[in-house]
């Protein structure tokens, strides 16, 4: 028998029952309009992800920091001996908070400092493209004769997101330019206020910075209610006051055991002394506040700074300080030369006892949330074309029934018991290809309001504007639908076509 | 003519049909239905032959069993030289398809079919291609006087039009046997003598073994050569 006279008959015997086929055919398109819909937006989802975070290198970047907490070596016997008659387990749970505080409380500094030797070791892992270290100091600016507060922050040359805000003159080349680049805010302040200063190109500004070795010991601050910092003359002035402190105890109200609890304390913390970094740069920038959309769309790559230094430039500047020679940067990013890489990257640097933290993974948990979420709609797919399926076996079994004496007829001329099971399977799954076609294009047609919908809350609510659509309908995609729900049915199908096949021709030939 | 185990003028050594001792059984082993009781006999190669037999002699059963499309309980079936009983589902299907062609009394048409599909049927399952299958269609349908009603479905004909259908369908695949379950049954005289006379031209014409089941004594003694009578499933003398 031709596989062309099997769909004929098969085709004929639905066309017979026409009411009956549509119905059935209703439950499995709504079941592969659910499965298309879910696994459209799931793969548009991922593939969005995918897009977005590849506009830019975030995927092949791991930020490097150092550990904070203290060393359990450190820490004496007898600051974490328990008190008290209590059982081991009781007494091994006290210890392990008390050894817990100790141990967070008493970082005097990072376990594995990001030295300039700990950077080039970094610079050394294999697949690291380039690294990029982070500096960010608090110190004052002296421009045109005045003197203002500023932060200066380390950026990257090929930073494009802070290369845009550029307004005057030009972004840094190299990461070891000999230069600046001014915020206009910082501008302002030094009552330079046109949209365009370009006078300020060229001039030098210095950049003074008091830094105080690290550890514990007295310090003095002043808070203004400005949100202003300290000018360099008031933080001169109350280092000296500090300094003279422990000498000038008696011109104080105190009592004896107060001065001397004080001049205890005094002594055996050292005094910290201050370093004073002072460098001169050519201005070649000035770069602009960030707009709203950028502030709502803020990304690791933006520097929030009154001046901006190339990244070895500001490397050199901080580590001219003996404590922070000491102490070492507080992050540094590294670029893997291909994704694929980020991961055992990651691995060598949490190996060389610093904490590593990539984009790559937490792009990675977001699409576990995405596959689960959408897993589950395909889950639900799946019952709603079981739940069709069992329709199907139902309705087939009603139709083998109402159909025996043609099934004893065709046995009687010749057909086989394979004939007969092939007719009822052809059945069973025309109605699958047929519901998985319609519901796949209710899918496409319901996508397009569906897409524009999600994109405008997308863009209202996230501010990002999706160039491409999220429902997505690739080729294999479109085929998993359709063969997904023609096999869902076939397989309802096949107990209904053993039954037809093993009916007796004489009984069935007698059948009204 | 006689009518107990007559042999035909023409002489055909080899026969068609050879039965020894059949029985045919239902229900179960330990209270068994006996519908035939160890029949046998011989029917040779271009006989026409009619089974008599009151209603529940087993002639229905008998055809049923040389058509194939029912296995004898014991005894052995030779059909054109086939041994029936050692065949597998899928040589009886060949067989019932090639090698016989059966009328019924209540014609056994597919309501959903038009007559052309419906004598399609038997060379769709023996796979023919579709040309040669709606030629050879259109051509037994014809044959039997119903070239105008090709598109017609069974409950677009009369009696004796459906009956023809099925006569056209059970020749077109030119098998050697033709056996007919007492196909006038449901038609009135005229149309009975309408139908016989159509199946009995191509019998002659063909020489094809004929093989009647009727209670008719008048219809067996004017359309084949031999009576083979039948009682509560064994042969009457």
């Amino acid at each position: 028998m031709r596989f062309r006279d099997i769909l004929g008959l098969a085709l004929s015997a639905l066309w017979q029952q026409k009411t009956r086929t549509l119905l059935t055919t209703l439950g499995v398109v709504f079941g592969s309009f659910v499965l298309a819909a879910s696994l459209s937006i799931g793969q548009g989802v991922q593939e969005t992800l995918e897009r977005e975070s590849h506009r830019s290198d975030r995927l092949r970047r791991v930020d490097v920091r150092p550990k904070w907490t203290g060393n359990e070596a450190d820490i004496p016997a007898a600051e974490v001996k328990v008190k008290g008659n209590m059982s081991k387990e009781k007494t091994e749970r006290i210890r392990k908070v008390l050894l817990d505080q100790k141990l967070r409380f008493n970082a005097s500094g990072p376990n594995k400092p990001l030295t300039e030797e700990r950077l080039r070791n970094l610079a050394a892992l294999d697949h690291v493209r380039s690294l990029v270290p982070n500096t960010y100091l608090f110190g004052w600016a002296k421009f045109n004769g005045r003197t203002e507060t500023t932060s200066a922050g380390s950026v990257a040359p090929d930073n494009a997101r802070m290369a845009s805000r550029i307004v005057v003159g030009r972004f840094f080349d190299r990461p070891d330019e000999h230069a600046v680049i001014v915020n206009e805010f910082l501008l302002y302040r030094f009552g330079i206020a046109g949209d365009a200063p370009e006078e300020v190109l060229g001039k030098t500004m210095r950049l003074e910075f008091r830094i105080q070795a690290e550890g514990f010991g007295l310090g003095f601050y002043l808070t203004k209610p400005s949100g202003n910092g300290m000018t360099a003359d008031e933080a001169i002035a109350l280092d000296k006051v500090r300094k003279q402190l422990s000498t000038s105890l008696d011109k104080f109200d105190l009592t004896l055991a107060e001065r001397a609890s004080l001049q205890q304390a005094m002594r055996e913390q050292k005094p910290r002394e201050t370093y004073v970094l002072s460098e001169e740069y050519p201005i070649i920038g000035v770069y602009r506040l960030p707009v709203e959309a950028e502030t709502q769309n803020r990304w690791l790559d933006d520097v929030d700074a009154g001046v901006l230094l190339p990244s070895y430039t500001a490397q050199g500047l901080f580590f001219r300080a003996p404590s922070h020679a000491a102490r070492g940067l507080d992050q540094a990013e590294i670029f893997a030369d291909r994704e694929e890489n980020v991961k055992e990257i990651m691995q060598n640097v949490r190996d060389m006892g610093l904490n590593a933290y990539g984009m790559l993974e937490f792009i990675e948990r977001e699409r576990l949330i995405f596959l689960l979420i959408f897993g589950a709609m395909t889950c639900v797919a799946g019952v709603a074309l079981l739940v069709a399926a069992l329709g199907i076996a139902n309705t087939m079994l009603m139709s083998v029934l109402e159909r025996t004496r043609e099934v004893g007829i065709m046995k009687a001329v010749g057909a086989r018991n394979g004939h007969i099971q092939m007719i009822f399977l052809f059945e069973g799954a025309l109605i699958g290809l047929l519901g998985g076609a319609v519901g796949l294009l209710l899918g496409r047609l319901a996508a397009i309001p569906a897409d524009a919908w999600v994109r405008s809350m997308v863009s209202r609510d996230l501010k990002v504007d999706l160039k491409e659509s999220l429902f997505v309908f690739p080729p294999w995609l479109m085929l998993t639908v359709i063969a997904f729900a023609g096999i869902v049915t076939t397989l309802a199908a096949v107990y209904p076509a053993r039954r037809a096949a093993r009916v007796n021709p004489v009984t069935a030939l007698r059948h009204e | 003519m006689s009518d107990v185990q007559a042999l035909p003028n023409e002489t055909a050594v080899i026969p068609a049909v050879h039965c020894v001792d059949l029985v045919k059984a239902y229900g179960s082993t330990s209270a068994p239905v006996y519908a035939l009781r160890g029949v046998t006999l011989d029917i040779f190669t271009g006989e026409r032959v009619a089974l008599l037999g009151k209603s529940g002699s087993g002639k229905s059963t008998l055809l049923n069993l040389l058509g194939g499309i029912d296995r004898p309980t014991s005894g052995s079936l030779e059909v054109a030289g086939r041994n029936l009983g050692r065949m597998s589902g899928r040589e009886l299907a060949r067989f019932r398809s090639a090698t016989v062609g059966m009328i019924f009394q209540s014609f056994n048409l597919i309501p959903s079919r038009t007559a052309w599909e419906n004598v399609e049927l038997p060379m769709i399952f023996a796979g023919r291609t579709p040309g040669v299958r709606r030629a050879e269609a259109r051509r037994a349908l014809e044959a039997v006087g119903l070239g105008e009603r090709l598109r017609h479905r069974p409950s677009q004909l009369s009696g004796g039009e459906a009956q023809r259908v099925a006569v056209a369908r059970a020749l077109v695949n030119r098998p050697s046997i033709l056996l007919a379950d007492e196909p006038t049954g449901n038609l009135d005289s005229a149309t009975a003598r309408e139908v016989i006379d159509v199946v009995t031209e191509h019998v002659r014409a063909r020489s094809t073994t004929f093989i009647l089941v009727t209670h008719d004594e008048e219809l067996a003694r004017t359309c084949t050569d031999r009576v083979i009578r039948l009682k509560d499933g064994e042969l009457a003398p």
